[in-house]
């Protein structure tokens, strides 16, 4: 158990970012997709958290606990805890990009995906060139 | 690529990589054994020399502080980024308006809604006051704090309806907010070197340990944070909801009646 | 503690394939949901307070509205007829 328990959150990290990679490489649908994306990014919390656990210690917060009491390691949760606030508005640009896909294509299916074609579509002239020149 | 061969690509990409994945996983400490040294040092130095106890926080907003920047700014640049995308196929025109997609029933909240909205948007907005205040003292800050507080702003949509919510919740408050916030904390950089200090060196008074006003330049960085993660979550909930609604060209009626 | 927090590494894994193999958007955001409470009751199991806060607040309401709005959009908006038809 103890010998399983050395390996086992840095195993559960791979295997979620394996899982989360084949699920990227299989998935049919953009939003799908972006989902799949938070599994990889959720293995990184996992790893991270787990290198700087110990055994026995406290939260590094020393409201409750004197100062100089074993303290889990706080580098780590500080990396994870503003990837988690940043990642979600980056997750929010990956929707808005597959919203705009779909609007665009009528299709979330990144096989049916074209390459785009600039200036052609009556939609994607306001957003840039052809308002600017005249 | 077919989806096959892509998935035969991964599976030997995969299978190449393994033999290193497991050395690394076997070559990790074992977990919960020890903890780095930077970290360690840090929980035996940092309360004595910053007065705080959240070493999360004092890392996040001291001794890291430039990493912060950093992310404040990927954060105003992907929240950026959404605006424009939508915006800029939406129109400038109509940022303030509460766009109502034809066809579509609108519901009158019963009474009862109302009220528990008022009442838990109330309290979630104190609860994320209190988080982002307590940043140095007790769990919590600017970040975390302030994605609750975005959330307090959509009890107003559930309770008073999405006119009521654009009412209440103007965008360009939230476009002030989200780049001052980012311009605070740059301010908090900048600033000290006017008085010959270092780059985000704190400057100000420490305060006592375990007070809430303890931590000096930190709780104004964690002040500019709230603001900005504030500000560009309600904006991010803003866009997205006013996606939903906007008709693009004449809808036929009925089409849409679901 | 041990064994809480193999349980919890285990549901964690658990979790996270769940997502991806839920393959209807509608349905993958309660796994996505589910996914950040789990992360939120490791991170607390990890002596991590200010992690699990952060998780609780984005992982578990944010990003699924986000998801659900977005899900939201791509169904009331169908692309516009005519000029994706003929340029596709």
């Amino acid at each position: 158990m103890s010998h399983a328990m050395d390996v086992l959150p840095y195993a559960v990290a791979a295997w979620l970012f394996a899982v989360g990679l084949y699920g990227i490489a299989s998935s049919r649908n953009l939003i799908h997709l972006v989902g799949c994306l938070s599994v990889c990014q959720s293995a990184t919390y996992a790893l991270l958290l787990g290198l700087g656990y110990r055994w026995g210690s406290v939260a590094p917060i020393f409201y409750d606990h004197p100062p100089g009491t074993p303290a889990v390691d706080p580098v780590v949760q500080a990396l994870v805890l503003t990837d988690i606030v940043v990642g979600a508005t980056l997750t929010a640009l990956l929707l808005v990009l597959t919203v705009q896909v779909y609007k665009r294509g009528g299709s979330l299916d990144p096989e049916t995906l074209r390459p785009m074609r600039g200036g052609r579509t009556p939609d994607s002239a306001p957003t840039s060139g052809s308002k600017a020149a005249p | 690529m077919s989806p096959r061969a892509r998935l035969a690509l991964l599976a030997a990409a995969g299978l190449a990589l393994l033999p290193g994945a497991a050395a690394t996983l076997g070559g990790l400490p074992a977990f919960g054994s020890r903890i780095a040294e930077y970290g360690a040092r840090i929980n035996a130095l940092v309360p004595g020399e910053r007065h705080v106890a959240n070493m999360v926080s004092a890392i996040n907003f001291d001794l890291r502080g430039l990493d912060t920047l950093g992310e404040e700014f990927m954060l105003l640049a992907a929240i950026t980024g959404t605006v424009v995308l939508l915006r800029g196929r939406r129109g400038e025109g109509m940022t303030d308006r509460a766009m109502r997609r034809p066809g579509r029933a609108v519901r009158p909240q019963t009474e009862a809604v109302v009220l528990a909205c008022r009442v838990a948007g109330v309290l979630t907005a104190l609860f994320g006051l209190y988080v982002v205040l307590h940043a140095t003292v007790t769990p919590g800050g600017g970040f975390q704090g302030g994605v609750i507080l975005a959330s307090a702003t959509l009890l107003v949509y559930l309770g008073e309806g999405y006119v009521g919510w654009r009412d209440a919740v103007r965008s360009h408050w939230l476009d002030a907010m989200e780049g001052g916030g980012a311009l605070l904390f740059a301010l908090c950089g900048l600033v000290p070197m006017l008085v010959g200090a270092a780059f985000l060196q704190n400057v100000l008074p420490l305060g006592t340990f375990r007070d809430l006003f303890s931590g000096g330049l930190m709780l104004v960085e964690n002040l500019g944070v709230a603001l900005a993660v504030t500000g560009g979550f309600t904006q991010l909930f803003l866009e997205f909801m006013e996606e939903t609604r906007a008709a693009d060209g004449p809808e036929e009626p009925g089409e849409d009646s679901a | 503690m041990s064994a809480l927090l193999a349980v919890l590494f285990l549901l964690t894994a658990a979790s996270g394939t769940a997502v991806v193999l839920v393959r209807d958007p509608g349905r993958q955001i309660f796994a996505i949901a589910a996914n950040g409470l789990v992360l939120t009751l490791l991170f607390t199991a990890l002596q991590a307070p200010d992690v699990a806060l952060s998780e609780l607040a984005v992982g578990v309401a944010a990003v699924p509205l986000l998801f659900l709005v977005a899900l939201m959009a791509v169904r009331a908006g169908r692309p516009e007829a005519g000029s994706g038809g003929d340029e596709a």
